[in-house]
């Protein structure tokens, strides 16, 4: 049977499936809820350095077929109350915490309470399309200076590994990989949700409470397809340095992890597809990706990583 | 005729009918490719109906197979597209929330009963959400009017057992816990007639708030009303009689269905539990999303929104959290 083991920067999984974050992982009860299925890790909600509310609602929907939006407004119990909450919980799966702050200080303040708090690698969600309530200006995650500012202080305030999130809403995503990398991240997960907006036309205005959301779900996965393609192959002609992938976006069949991996990702994370199957979509996920790789002969993930680059290296 | 968008801005000769016509047709398309109404679609509100202190019915138009499809207990979420203090980046309240059906019925207004067989002209269905005005939305919703636009996702969650021929149900809600208790003993008196007993005990603060009590006297072999000031049946809590009505039932074939707040559903499930009858309790809590994202309706190590609204009353009686009052 095929080994689905990885190991990444921070985090040694028995499979390469992580849960995203966002998606139930904001308290114990939730994480430790994802901890127990099939899944190889988990991802935090994004922690901040105060408690947020959720936004007025709706705050998620399957807006048509494979399309999901969303604005939860970061909703988070805040960083003191989640490493307090660290502090007293141990996961049965390895964890990585995701982060999110004002400034680059007020980040680097919230990585260095993580770590103390047992964390073993970071996630900076540089990429959120609604971080800043009201907010018309571009995400940190667009300002390839910002996100390097922000990595700096961050790599500078902690020892452990720091995974960069990009956003998917910019030209050339290979950029701002290349910041985060050269300030020192030690991988990058991509992508997070794609900047939408949805109307119904009989109540004539958006469904969502918060107006503006970002897209996730199978809908986006050709476009997430994309952009880690992109950053992959940067990596491979040298013009960015090369780190460890975490991909995402729409994933909800182990076929889909094949794709991402094929594609260079070294592990991938599900989210919307929760919506579809709960947690039992791992065990599911997990199933038909060791049945792929039996049937087509992959031994492991490194024997099938980036094979579907190789018909691209021509590419920009 | 004017189709406005906002029901504010809606000239004086809008067709209501019309519209709820029309509106009813797209979400029968939506429910027939998806099982469900995935994204919030609006209704125009056909009529609102004043049922007690503080609490009202809304009644909307809704395809027929989806209320044939609707099971006691479920709930969908019900948002105001025009909520006052809805928008951008306001925190700290919730314009959509989760309802319960309440009340199911047909309208055969304007249709002649002459041909109406051979036309196949059955009416239109009205699915109907009794709400009490417990705090900032579902105020707002006691508060809307007719024409006004609705919007409903959903059926979501899970519903309470079949009842079989032979059994007797016992309903205990507390407050505005009566919807799921008045949909479970309609499902069961049309499937059954009296092949199924039901004795129901309903809860309120007052006698200003008593609701469906009508209804439920037409579909329940018993019914004892109770109230904490005593302004209306017996003195007390629905745990009272709840003892004595217990002692006289066969504890083999019956099942208890609750739902009001956890305080009051804890003890009562534990009366059950003690005598020996399968439970099940229909939680009421916040639930933001409806669709296992948020992982804010944790229950235990259960999600509400999607391994709940009901439960069984032994494993709720396990969780350390079950039993409080949650907003
Ligand atoms: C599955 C499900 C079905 C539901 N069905 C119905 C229904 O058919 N009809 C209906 O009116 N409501 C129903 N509710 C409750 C409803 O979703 C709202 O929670 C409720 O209307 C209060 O919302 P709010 O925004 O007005 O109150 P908030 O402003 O959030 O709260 C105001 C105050 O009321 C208190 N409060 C809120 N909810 C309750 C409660 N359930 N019991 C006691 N105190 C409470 C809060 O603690 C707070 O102090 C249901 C809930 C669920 C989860
Ligand atoms: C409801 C919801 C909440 C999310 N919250 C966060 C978050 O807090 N931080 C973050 O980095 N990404 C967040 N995301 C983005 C996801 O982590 C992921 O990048 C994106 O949804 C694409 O993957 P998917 O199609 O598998 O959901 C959220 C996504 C959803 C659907
Ligand atoms: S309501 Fe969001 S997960 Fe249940």
């Amino acid at each position: 049977m095929a080994e689905l083991g990885v190991e990444v920067p921070g985090l040694a999984l028995a499979n390469p499936l992580l849960l995203a974050s966002g998606v139930q992982g904001g308290t114990a009860a939730a994480l430790h809820r994802v901890a127990a299925s099939r899944c190889g890790g988990l991802v935090s909600k994004s922690i901040g350095p105060v408690a947020r509310e959720i936004y007025p609602g709706p705050v998620c929907v399957e807006a048509t077929d494979s399309v999901v939006l969303n604005a939860m407004g970061l909703p988070n119990p805040g960083v003191e109350s989640f490493t307090e909450m660290m502090n007293e919980n141990n996961f049965s799966k390895p964890m990585l915490v995701s982060i999110f702050g004002p400034d680059s200080q007020s980040v680097a303040d919230i990585a260095k309470k993580m770590e103390a708090a047992g964390a073993t690698a970071l996630e900076l969600n540089l990429s959120c399309p609604h971080s800043k309530p009201g907010s018309r200006a571009l995400i940190i995650g667009q300002q390839p200076e910002l996100i390097k500012e922000y990595i700096s202080a961050v790599k500078q305030a902690v020892g452990i590994p720091v995974y960069a999130k990009l956003t998917p809403n910019t030209a050339q995503v290979s950029l701002e990989a290349g910041a985060a990398l050269e300030a020192g991240a030690d991988g990058v997960s991509l992508i997070n949700t794609v900047s939408a907006l949805e109307v119904d036309p009989y109540a004539g205005r958006p469904i969502i409470g918060n107006l503006l959301c970002g897209m996730s779900g199978p809908a986006i996965r050709p476009i997430a397809q994309r952009k880690v393609a992109e950053v992959a192959l940067a990596m491979r002609r040298g013009e960015i340095p090369t780190a460890p992938i975490l991909a995402m976006g729409g994933i909800t069949t182990g076929l889909d992890v094949a794709r991402f991996i094929m594609l260079g990702a070294s592990a991938v994370q599900i989210g919307s597809a929760l919506i579809y199957g709960d947690v039992d979509i791992f065990e599911e996920i997990e199933n038909e990706l060791t049945e792929f790789m039996d049937v087509q002969g992959y031994p492991n993930l490194e024997s099938m990583r980036g094979i579907a680059l190789d018909s691209m290296e021509g590419l920009n | 005729m004017t189709l406005a968008t906002s029901p504010q801005t809606r000239k004086g000769d809008f067709d209501l009918q019309k519209l709820a016509n029309i509106c009813c047709e797209r979400m029968a398309t939506e429910f027939t490719k998806s099982g469900k109404i995935l994204a919030p679609i609006p209704l125009p509100i056909m009529e609102i109906i004043h049922e007690a202190e503080s609490v009202v019915t809304i009644w909307l138009q809704v395809p027929a197979e989806l209320a044939a499809a609707y099971k006691p207990g479920q709930f969908f979420m019900c948002w105001n597209p025009y909520d006052a203090e809805g928008g951008m980046g306001r925190t700290n309240f919730n314009s959509e929330k989760p309802y319960s059906v309440g009340d199911i019925k047909i309208d055969r207004t304007g249709i002649d009963e002459t041909t109406a067989a051979d036309e196949g002209n059955v009416g239109n269905t009205l699915m109907g959400f009794t709400i009490k005005d417990l705090g900032r939305q579902s105020g707002e919703l006691t508060r809307m009017s007719k024409g006004d636009w609705l919007a409903l996702r959903g059926p979501f969650g899970t519903t309470f057992p079949t009842p079989t021929s032979g059994s007797t149900l016992v309903l205990v809600s507390g407050g505005i816990g009566s919807t799921p208790m008045h949909m479970m003993a309609r499902e069961a008196r049309n499937k059954l007639g009296n092949r199924v007993k039901i004795h129901a005990i309903m809860g309120f603060r007052n006698s200003s708030e008593a609701h469906y009590v009508p209804r439920m006297e037409g579909l329940c072999d018993s019914l004892t009303i109770t109230t904490d000031d005593g302004t209306q049946g017996i003195h007390g809590y629905p745990t009272q009689p709840l003892e004595e009505l217990l002692q006289g039932l066969d504890s083999d074939n019956c099942t208890l269905l609750t739902c009001g707040p956890e305080p009051m559903m804890k003890p009562v499930l534990e009366m059950a539990v003690t005598a020996g009858i399968d439970c099940y309790a229909a939680m009421e809590r916040y639930l933001p999303c409806a669709i296992a994202v948020c992982g804010l309706c944790m229950v235990g190590n259960r999600l509400t929104c999607r391994q709940g609204p009901v439960m069984e009353g032994d494993w709720l009686l396990q969780q350390s959290d079950f039993g409080q009052h949650h907003g």
